[in-house]
């Protein structure tokens, strides 16, 4: 199978007239030829030695491939063609790189967090204070959530600005703008659990926000608090919300959400279309 | 279409409806109790809070509010508790129908549960979050509370003052079953935020 | 959109994407190095300001000011300024679902198949504004005080009188400088310039309802009154 793509493997440039490459060998024709000889020895062992060191992860893939059927699928992902684009197209990838890191800090600090009102905030403080690398951690989670949340209203106001909601990315748009109301409830879920002050008032206020609608509104709010007072459950629930049901969807709208962008393409920037256009014009007279 | 005259169900129609009759047993059998578990707290009654004893009767007086803290719920330690201004009733001043001997008003601001704050110089209650201010028998001064502060059942017992279940009220200080802050209950609201078996 | 405009769109995409380059390496490595500043972002940030804990969570408190994290401030600010009890809902509920809405049907009301953003000057005009009221709203709510502290500059003779307006609830109707509400009294901010001493004096002992009156506060300290009226006729 062939792995490498035609202009990355190394190759050394020809003769002006297509005899292969030179070797150094000047002098006494006889020195001369045994150098040449030595040379393209060498030269030989080297290529040799590259395809051995070549053939155990070239094998690997071919396993893989066999049995899998992966080869074209990944070669087309890899070496599909993309639009010219400029430096404002990675903001959707660095979301999903925030939105991983703070799954991986995540998933740290879940080894340590205990979610009960009564030991919560002294877990957390154990994480921040004992724990090796902690307070890293935490703060990664923490500044991770301000950074996911101004790389994804960015990453809103780009596709905006550059009419990339329109046909055929209708469907993309929406589940971005899910995207964007789960992280919300994600940073509203994530800050009650270190139940300190500011996360215990927060809440409130978030709860009390959805008791205010019309009718279903006390429902809800007795949904997420898990009955009409805060009580042992609020903190669970806000954890298995925030841990388990976001999370889940998220993944699965972010797959789609990509699957999308593969599929139809990633845009070209929308001023480009006037030159084009211009000169499709010009083409077609 | 059947197998002989005038039969109407073919093998592929019975196993067709047979698939989706069983994926469909099969995802409420699990789905149900799922359902069922997460909406259940939406349903449960309640206990009735008992009455607490905050203090002595000469703790309180009619001319301002003395905070003390009572235990809303018992299982979540410092989280379930609460605080309540105390004042002993002048009749001068509270010209209400509820004849309470002890006035004992929750701290939840009316507009979103922000804890108030009692300011004696101005015998206000300010809520600190989004400007909701009360006046002394806690009807809405100004700002966005869209009700006077809920109060506390009281009484006493041999010399000391107790303080029971919340009650809510509405603008002109009649008794209403327990709602959430943000709940109107003046007039038509009551009907459009309903008390709920919860409460 | 009709059939014809969104397969000139389609061949245009097309002519785009034969010039385009190969996914990997080009579109890879600049993901990539995004990627890394975000993390090296992320990293610094956590180590320069770190993860502050708070005092732990207290439902009795009578001091505490609760606010939102910043991305929830001009949510925060919107529950501010919608006032009258009866909109609460709106401000709660209504508001936002209106614009969660009008967001998700967005590719649904925007027919136009023109993407140069100066080529659609509604569409970019609206994205402007909603930008600049968004990032409006969040500043006002970011500087939002508690309503018992006035972090109004004032000369040291008068920082007596300052402690005894923020500890008398004033700022529950009146703003004085950046703290308080902005009703139902009138702002504070230059209120020495508008009215002398005695009057002032006098309002305060007989007010115009529903303001309260400090009658009782001069009889039981008259130097905190005088202290009081001094700070409040400083304010020019």
């Amino acid at each position: 199978m062939k792995l490498l793509p035609g202009p990355l493997r190394r190759r050394r440039p020809a003769e002006p007239d297509g005899r292969p490459a030179a070797v150094p060998g000047d002098g006494d024709l006889r020195r001369g030829h045994d150098a040449l000889v030595r040379e393209r020895e060498k030269e030989a062992e080297r290529q040799r030695r590259r395809e051995a060191a070549l053939e155990v992860p070239i094998s690997v893939a071919g396993w893989l491939d066999e049995r899998t059927g992966l080869g074209p699928f990944m070669r087309g992902l890899l070496y599909r063609k993309v639009p010219p684009s400029n430096w404002f197209y990675t903001l959707g990838s660095a979301t999903l790189f925030a939105f991983l890191s703070q799954a991986v800090t995540g998933v740290f600090l879940a080894m340590y967090y205990r979610p009960s009102a009564t030991e919560a905030y002294t877990s957390v403080q154990h994480i921040t204070n004992d724990v090796f690398l902690g307070q890293l951690v935490r703060g990664m989670h923490k500044w991770g959530a301000t950074v996911m949340m101004v790389l994804i209203f960015l990453h809103l106001g780009r596709t905006f600005f550059f009419g990339a909601y329109k046909y055929p990315r209708e469907l993309n748009w929406i589940i971005g703008v899910v995207l964007l109301v789960l992280t919300m409830v994600m940073g509203l879920t994530g800050y009650l659990l270190p139940f300190d002050q500011r996360s215990f008032w927060a809440t409130v206020v978030a709860v009390n926000l959805n008791s205010s609608g019309p009718i279903i509104g006390p429902y809800l709010a007795d949904f997420l608090r898990g009955g009409a007072e805060f009580g042992a459950t609020t903190i669970s629930r806000f954890y298995a919300i925030h841990m388990l049901l976001v999370p889940g969807l998220m993944a699965a709208l972010i797959g789609a959400h990509l699957y999308l962008v593969v599929k139809l393409g990633v845009t070209a920037p929308p001023w480009m279309k006037a030159e084009k256009a211009r000169e499709l014009a010009k083409e077609e007279i | 279409m059947g197998a002989y005259d005038g039969e109407t169900v073919t093998r592929r129609r019975l196993f067709t409806g047979g698939a989706l009759a069983a994926g469909g047993i099969a995802t409420t059998a699990f789905a149900l109790p799922a359902v069922g578990f997460a909406l259940g707290p939406l349903f449960e009654r309640t206990e009735p809070r008992m009455f607490q004893d905050v203090g002595p009767v000469g703790d309180f007086n009619p001319q301002s509010y003395v905070p003390k803290v009572i235990t809303i719920d018992a299982s979540v330690g410092e989280a379930g508790k609460s605080t309540v201004y105390v004042r002993k009733r002048d009749p001068s001043r509270d010209t209400d129908h509820l004849h309470q001997p002890y006035i004992a008003i929750s701290n939840r601001c009316m507009h979103l549960g922000c804890p108030v704050r009692y300011v004696q110089a101005s015998e206000r209650f300010i809520c600190p979050c989004h400007g909701g201010v009360y006046q002394f028998d806690g009807k809405v001064a100004g700002g966005p509370p869209v009700r006077p502060l809920d109060r506390f059942e009281t009484r006493v017992v041999k010399g000391r003052v107790q303080v029971g279940p919340r009650f809510s009220l509405d603008s002109h200080l009649h008794r209403f079953k327990v709602r959430d802050p943000s709940n109107h209950v003046d007039g038509l609201w009551q009907y459009i935020y309903p008390s709920r078996p919860t409460t | 959109m009709n059939a014809r405009e969104k397969e000139q769109y389609l061949r245009e995409y097309h002519v785009f994407k034969g010039q385009g380059k190969p996914f990997f390496p080009y579109t890879v490595f600049k993901d990539g190095t995004m990627a890394t500043l975000t993390l090296v972002v992320i990293i610094a940030a956590a180590i320069l300001f770190g993860a502050e804990l708070g005092p732990k969570a207290d439902p009795t408190t009578t001091t505490y000011t609760p606010r939102p994290e910043w991305y929830f401030f001009f949510l925060f600010e919107l529950l501010r300024v919608v006032k009258p009890p009866a909109l609460v809902f709106m401000a709660t509920v209504g508001i936002p679902t209106i614009c969660l809405v009008l967001l998700i049907i967005l590719p649904f009301i925007d027919r136009n198949p023109e993407r140069n953003p100066l080529k659609r000057p509604i569409a970019t005009l609206t994205g402007i504004t909603v930008i600049a009221a968004m990032a409006y709203l969040t500043i006002e709510g970011a500087i939002a005080g508690s309503p018992t502290e006035i972090e109004m500059k004032v000369a040291k003779q008068y920082e007596p009188g300052r402690a005894v307006a923020a500890s008398s609830g004033c700022l529950g109707c009146h703003k004085i400088g950046d703290n308080g509400n902005a009703g139902p009294g009138p702002p504070l901010t230059k209120v020495g310039a508008r009215l002398p001493k005695q009057a002032i004096a006098r309002t305060l002992i007989n007010p115009t309802p529903p303001m309260p009156s400090f009658s009782t506060l001069r009889q039981r300290s008259p130097k905190e009154f005088n202290e009081l009226v001094n700070f409040l006729s400083s304010l020019r």
